[in-house]
C-alpha cells in the first residue's frame, strides 16, 4: 500500500545479518562431511574446521586488545588451547561459538589483566555521562534522522573503528559479537558468560554511545546531522536535548486495526 | 495496543534488528514501521550503524600468523 511499506520489507528481506548466519548453517553442513572423511585425523579435522575461522577471530582479537601485536599473541593462543581441546568440542554443535568462548576467556584472563586502564574493565562509572554526551548528538526528527543514518553510511572505516575502541570494554565486546559475527544473544551470554539482559542492556548502551560518537565525528566534519534540508520539516533544531516523547505519528489506517483498535 | 504502537516498536526495534524477536512480534514492529516514519527512520539508522560496524571489522590476518598458528599445531601435536 503506501510506499513507506515497499520500503521497509526490502531493508527486511535483505537482513544484514543473514551472510553470517548463513555461514554458520554452512559451516555445520560441511562439519558434517568432514566428519565421516577426516574423523582418524584430529589434527586434520582441527585445521579443516577451526582455521577457516583465523581472519574472524583476529578481527575479534584486534577489537579487544586495540592493538595487533597482541592480538596476534591471542588469537594464537586461543588456537593452540582449542586444539588441545578439541577432542572436548562436539561436532555438530557450533564450532565458532566454541572458539570464541575460548576468545573471550582467553582474553579476559590474560590480556585485561595486563591491559589494566582503568576505563576498560567496568561499565559502571562512566558509562551515564558518557551515555549523556554521546545521546545529545543523536538526531530525533524524522529527516534529520535520515541525515544521520546518511551521515554514519559515509563515515570512513577508521572513524568507526576509533569509535569502538573508546567505548567501554564489555559494550564494545557485545557490540561485536552480535553486529559483525551475527551471534545471538544467547550465544552471546553463553561466550561472555553473563545473563541475557546483561547482553541486551551491554548491546543497547553500546550501540547507543557508538551512534552519539559518530553523529558527534560526522558533525566535526561539516555533515549535518542535526539540521535538515529536507522539505515540509523546520530546518533550525537548535541543540535537541534528549527525545522524551516518540509520539510523532503519521496518519496510519490499517496499522493500527490489527492491533485490535477500532478503524 | 492503547497508544499508536510506537513504544513498542521503539522498545523493540533493536532485537527485530538482531533477529531476536519471535516471527509475530517481528511481523507486528513491521506492520507498524510501515504506517510510522519516525520508527522506520529510527530503524533505518539502527540498520546502517550495523552495516558500518560490520564494513569497518573486516580484518583480514597476517599470513605469518596463520603460518604461526598452524606450525604450533603441528607442533604439540608431534610432542604428544
Amino acid at each position: 500500500m503506501p510506499t513507506a511499506q515497499s520500503v521497509i520489507e526490502r531493508s527486511v528481506a535483505a537482513p544484514v545479518l543473514a551472510p553470517s548466519l548463513d555461514l554458520v548453517k554452512m559451516a555445520r553442513e560441511v562439519d558434517l562431511s568432514v566428519m565421516t572423511t577426516v574423523k582418524s585425523d584430529p589434527r586434520a579435522l582441527f585445521e579443516e574446521q577451526a582455521i577457516p575461522f583465523l581472519d574472524q577471530l583476529y578481527g575479534a582479537a584486534l577489537r579487544m586488545t586495540r592493538n595487533p601485536a597482541d592480538a596476534q599473541d591471542l588469537v594464537q593462543e586461543t588456537f593452540v588451547k582449542a586444539y588441545a581441546a578439541f577432542a572436548q568440542f562436539e561436532q555438530g554443535t557450533n564450532l565458532k561459538a566454541w572458539l570464541y568462548r575460548i576468545l573471550t576467556n582467553t582474553f579476559i584472563n590474560v590480556y585485561r589483566k595486563k591491559q589494566r586502564d582503568p576505563y576498560q574493565g567496568t561499565t559502571s562509572d562512566l558509562e551515564d555521562w558518557q551515555l549523556g554526551n554521546a545521546e545529545s548528538a543523536t538526531a530525533t526528527g524524522t529527516s534529520s534522522r535520515s541525515a544521520e543514518a546518511e551521515a554514519i553510511d559515509h563515515l570512513p572505516d577508521s572513524a568507526v573503528k576509533d569509535a569502538l575502541q573508546s567505548i567501554p570494554e564489555d559494550f564494545r565486546l557485545a557490540v561485536y559479537l552480535a553486529d559483525v559475527e551475527g551471534f545471538s544473544y544467547q550465544e552471546i551470554a553463553d561466550i561472555m558468560k553473563t545473563p541475557v539482559g546483561t547482553v541486551m542492556s551491554r548491546l543497547h548502551r553500546g550501540r547507543r554511545l557508538l551512534r552519539g560518537l559518530l553523529s558527534e565525528y560526522a558533525e566535526g566534519r561539516g555533515v549535518a546531522v542535526k539540521s535538515t534540508q529536507t522539505s515540509g520539516e523546520a530546518s533550525v533544531t537548535p541543540t535537541p536535548k534528549k527525545a522524551s516523547s516518540p509520539k510523532r505519528v503519521p496518519a496510519s489506517k490499517d496499522v493500527s486495526a490489527s492491533k485490535g483498535s477500532t478503524k | 495496543m492503547t497508544d499508536c504502537g510506537c513504544s513498542k516498536a521503539k522498545a523493540e526495534l533493536e532485537e527485530y534488528l538482531h533477529h531476536e524477536l519471535a516471527s509475530n512480534d517481528a511481523a507486528d514492529i513491521r506492520e507498524h514501521m510501515a504506517g510510522c516514519t519516525d520508527c522506520s527512520s529510527e530503524f533505518h539508522v539502527g540498520l546502517v550503524l550495523t552495516e558500518a560496524v560490520q564494513r569497518a571489522c573486516k580484518e583480514v590476518a597476517p599470513e605469518q600468523l596463520r603460518d604461526q598458528v598452524l606450525l604450533s599445531i603441528r607442533t604439540i601435536q608431534s610432542t604428544h
